[in-house]
């Protein structure tokens, strides 16, 4: 059987095709070397990137696939050594102003159409007004419940309407209902439970501001009531056992959730694949949000940058340039599911982009979506937060390890002023 | 009478206690290469819920395996039994020929070249990872199989192991040798050698070891494509947003099968051979 | 025959020249990194002990410190004792010992990377195997790497389950070095064999006991994959070894000066260390 997945896949690849037909032959192709990540594996790499910017660009794309976790040391050290190698490298969008900041990362202004990206990733990819980095990835989250679970429990799932978002306040009544602990079943649980990026909503919810304005200043806004409150409500989830302490692994969560042992999950849009396969039966709706608050949800993901040393500039900007073509993204895109930062895409894939999940997504993106703190010093402030939230998490009190976080935070953030 | 109870009674516990340390130290290792013949929604099923299927599949697969045969991987296991052979090869010579000069000669800054050798392991890699990542690129070594064997061609700590164990042969053997007219290279290479199987059995271990663990370092200094290594491939298959549990148990299991290989050959080195006893 | 002067030298070569290259080159740069600042954008200026200063009014790099020292302070001790009882129960002839040897020595062929994966998911409180097997037993689950008092103690047991094995490797080649009829004594077997353990046999043992030793001991120092990759040093900072703060200082607070000194600081530890070590197992009569 022919499904319209594949016609599509039939027709890009022809297109793909002819349009190598018209390009200059492999002699006059530059070689760059490209740093990206093991999570692409060699198919997604090839055929999602690969192909698609060799096809859009006269280079030759020499990829090395770092593991995500030592994806940070790697870069440090290759960058540290401030030689003309990698060329092109991939860039957790957040860092962005930090690797702008310390000179890793060419301006892109030239080459990025800022109207074609959403507004809140036009702010995470540049430093002092100017754009850093080429945006491919986005990312997004929602809530999954497991559907057999509510049916068994003849509780009412929650609804895929956005603007019948469940309260945080409702939820965890309802997480309490399901959780059982002699089947080994829990209420709810964040598949990056020690994350800003998934528990900063909870304090903007309540009104919270993650960081000063200039971005260099925790103290009052890391402790503040706001995030004190919202990360204590998180922490009643641990302490009630309705979520499971210590699970800071996404696919770990995922699997629990797969195994139906989940009620409930804050989690990746990513999850959904994984549990189809599991053959969970599992429904979406949008993340909840505080009674007194406003609906807050998450963006950002992978984007990628030029080393301004680089000696293959030419290259280097023509790989970014065929990287924010919407074709190239297209297929970056069918090749892994990811939201797309394009807002055009939305609509030139809506057969890819259908259903529930993806109208949640496009919905929040427009209308909740809150991109991360825009500081230099991103990578410690998010490092010390972690550490405090995965604390909180097994028990420590939030209000006094929120306030020794943020003041360790400020000593961190101190060599960014002046 | 009385002496062969008490003697059989000790043998009884001796091999109760090894079957004891056998469970404990092996059921980590079956656990995950049995997982890796588990279909991928199996492996965590019946994990927490203990019971006959924790421990015995229902149903086995070769997906996994086969999955890992078809990736990099196999490029990823030659790539890594020649740097480590090459590596030991290279290792134990120079290691061994300084081990030998620190256990049998007096020389100036003996001590301090020692010292030296002491230090050279206990700074952590990290901390000079980024100017021996300059050093190497200076030399041309990046992305070349030179990085990945010539920085652990001299290796302090089996110096260190040599000299230990050289310090133990006693000299007089070495003087009748100079009497006769020997060579302290001929020494070296005819009687040290020969007389310490066990010693570079153990050093050799050492240095394949290290070489196999070599993780961060190629990741640096050697990451194209066609250089990759085995705990390089392995760490690939596990990622903050889609592990997959069987391909990584399976290629995991692949490599601890691989680099077990070198010890079983090596075996014979730690049994004791009757009615030789040494000097 | 006289020894030329410059035999010696030869023998050393080929090594030192790899060692200078290779890792005193290096070194040399950390030691110096150490006295230096280097700004954001690259630019170094010399600090002189700016950044050791700044270490001591640290309290976390007190409490890794700490850490580091009790950790040590368990480990070495242990992981030792664990290979020479494992080395003494083999080294006597019997049936199906080369089993038993193969497999003591198979969980070092694991790299301790992944021995930090595999055991972060066997001990994984929720979903893990060895919380099932507890409670099939009847014992309430345990929550290992997540509580402050058991995370530490966890780290070191699967350092020891990686750990033993290995160091078993070089006292069994010690042991048979030893000649046989005095090693008889050193079986497990018969009345006062403890004190022939101790007085015949360790005294033979001490080259191979430094060698593991010293070796041990750098490397248990050294260690950073199970903090980094399991608990992030936590909870509270239980686990916060050196080096995982030395880690936190370069790659998370981008501060090369501070990531060098705690560098330095964790040499000049082993050192102190591994001198105390060999002085106390110095063969009797030796230099």
């Amino acid at each position: 059987m022919i499904t319209r997945r594949d016609v599509l896949k039939i027709g890009t690849a022809t297109a793909a095709t002819l349009a190598c037909a018209g390009l200059p032959s492999a002699q006059e192709r530059t070689e760059l070397r490209v740093i990206s990540l093991a999570n692409w594996d060699e198919r997604v790499t090839s055929e999602g990137l690969v192909k698609p910017i060799e096809a859009a660009a006269p280079v030759r794309l020499q990829v090395e696939r770092i593991p995500f976790n030592q994806l940070m040391q790697a870069l440090e050290v290759r960058l540290g050594a401030r030689g003309p190698d990698p060329d092109v490298y991939i860039v957790d969008g957040p860092l962005t102003a930090s690797y702008a900041l310390r000179g890793h990362l060419l301006a892109l202004d030239d080459l990025i159409d800022k109207k074609a990206i959403a507004p809140s990733a036009v702010a995470a990819c540049s430093y002092k007004g100017k754009q850093y980095s080429a945006p491919l990835a986005n990312t997004a989250t929602v809530l999954f419940y497991n559907a057999a679970l509510f049916e068994k429990a003849g509780i009412e799932p929650p609804s895929p309407d956005p603007t019948k978002r469940w309260t945080w306040e409702h939820t965890k009544e309802v997480a309490k209902a399901l959780a059982d602990a002699s089947s080994g079943v829990w209420g709810l649980a964040w598949d990056q439970s020690e994350r800003p990026y998934e528990m900063l909503p909870l304090g903007q919810s309540l009104g919270g501001v993650a960081l000063s304005e200039d971005g260099l200043t925790a103290s009052g806004y890391m402790d503040s009531d706001e995030f004190v409150r919202a990360w204590t409500f998180m922490q009643s989830f641990y302490n009630e056992n309705l979520s499971p302490k210590g699970l800071f692994d996404i696919p770990v969560v995922w699997e629990l959730f797969s195994t139906g042992k989940l009620a409930m999950m804050i989690g990746l849009t990513a999850g959904r694949d994984t549990f189809v396969k599991a053959g969970v039966p599992f429904g979406v709706a949008p993340a909840p949000y505080f009674e007194s608050g406003k609906p807050v949800s998450t963006t950002g993901g992978w984007t990628f940058g030029v080393n301004p040393r680089t000696e293959k500039r030419e290259a280097s900007e023509a790989f970014i340039r065929a990287l924010m073509e919407p074709a190239v993204q297209e297929q970056f895109l069918r090749s892994r599911p990811y939201p797309p930062f394009l807002t055009a895409l939305w609509t030139r894939m809506s057969d890819y982009y259908s259903g529930d999940m993806w109208r949640i997504v496009e919905y929040d993106y427009a209308n909740t979506a809150v991109a991360r703190p825009s500081t230099p010093g991103y990578r410690e402030y998010e490092e010390i937060l972690r550490l405090a939230l995965r604390d909180i998490q097994t028990g420590a009190d939030p209000k006094s390890t929120l306030t020794a976080a943020a003041r360790k935070t400020d000593r961190e953030l101190r060599k960014y002023r002046s | 009478m009385h002496e062969r109870r008490r003697r059989r009674l000790a043998g009884a516990a001796r091999y109760a206690a090894l079957t004891l340390i056998f469970v404990v130290l092996i059921l980590p290792l079956y656990w995950f290469v049995m997982s890796s013949f588990r279909p991928v929604e199996d492996i965590f099923r019946y994990a927490n819920d203990f019971g006959i299927r924790t421990l015995v599949p229902t149903r086995i697969t070769l997906q996994n395996h086969i999955a890992v045969f078809r990736s990099e991987f196999t490029r990823a296991l030659f790539n890594s039994l020649f740097v480590c052979t090459t590596t030991v090869a290279l290792s134990v010579f120079v290691n061994s020929m300084a081990g030998f000069a620190f256990a049998v000669f007096e020389f100036r800054f003996k001590n301090v070249l020692f010292v030296l050798v002491l230090l050279s392991f206990m700074m952590p890699f990290e901390s000079i990872v980024i100017p021996l990542y300059s050093i190497s690129r200076a030399l041309g070594l990046v992305n070349t199989y030179g990085a990945l064997i010539l920085p652990e061609a001299a290796n302090g700590l089996v110096i260190f192991l040599f000299r230990q164990f050289f310090l133990a042969i006693p000299r007089d053997i070495y003087e009748a040798a100079r009497v006769d007219g020997a060579s302290w290279w001929q020494i070296y290479l005819r009687m040290t050698l020969p007389l310490s199987g066990p010693t570079v059995a153990a050093a050799s271990l050492l240095i394949f070891i290290h070489q196999w663990d070599a993780f961060f370092w190629p990741l640096i200094a050697a990451s194209s494509p066609e250089l990759v290594v085995v705990q390089v491939a392995v760490a690939r298959n596990m990622s903050v947003d889609q592990t997959n549990w069987g391909v990584l148990f399976s290629s995991a299991s692949i490599a601890v099968a691989v680099a077990l290989v070198p010890f079983l050959l090596l075996q014979r080195y730690y049994v004791r051979v009757v009615g030789l006893g040494r000097t | 025959m006289q020894t030329k002067w410059w035999t010696p030298y030869l023998f050393v070569s080929l090594a030192m020249l790899g060692l200078f290259v290779f890792r005193f080159a290096p070194i040399g740069a950390a030691l110096w990194g150490s006295l230096q600042e280097t700004s954001l954008t690259g630019e170094v200026r010399f600090a002189g002990l700016e950044n050791y200063t700044y270490l001591f009014s640290d309290p976390t790099f007190w409490n890794s410190i700490r850490v580091t020292l009790l950790f040590n302070l368990v480990i070495n001790p242990l992981q030792v004792v664990c290979a020479m009882v494992l080395a003494l129960m083999l080294v006597r002839p019997g049936p199906f010992l080369g089993v038993f040897r193969a497999s003591f020595m198979a969980p070092m062929t694991v790299s301790i990377a992944l021995t930090a994966v595999i055991w972060g998911i066997l001990l994984e409180p929720t979903l893990g195997p060895v919380n099932g097997f507890l409670k099939w037993l009847g014992v309430p689950p345990q929550p290992f790497f997540r509580s402050a008092d058991q995370a530490i103690w966890s780290i070191i047991g699967i350092a020891t389950w990686k750990g033993a094995g290995y160091w078993m490797i070089f006292l069994l080649a010690g042991l048979i070095a030893i000649p046989r009829d005095v090693l008889e004594a050193a079986e497990i077997d018969g009345a006062g064999w403890w004190s022939r353990l101790v007085f015949i046999i360790l005294p033979l043992m001490k080259r191979p006991l430094a060698f593991v030793l010293v070796a041990d001991t750098a490397i248990n120092f050294l260690m950073f994959a199970p903090p980094y990759i399991i608990t992030q040093g936590g909870p509270a900072g239980t686990t916060h070894l050196l080096m995982f703060e030395a880690y936190q200082s370069a790659f998370t607070y981008f501060d090369h000066g501070r990531a060098m000194a705690i560098s330095v600081i964790v040499l000049a530890m082993i050192l102190l260390i591994v001198g105390l070590e060999l002085r106390l197992l110095r063969p009797k009569g030796a230099h």
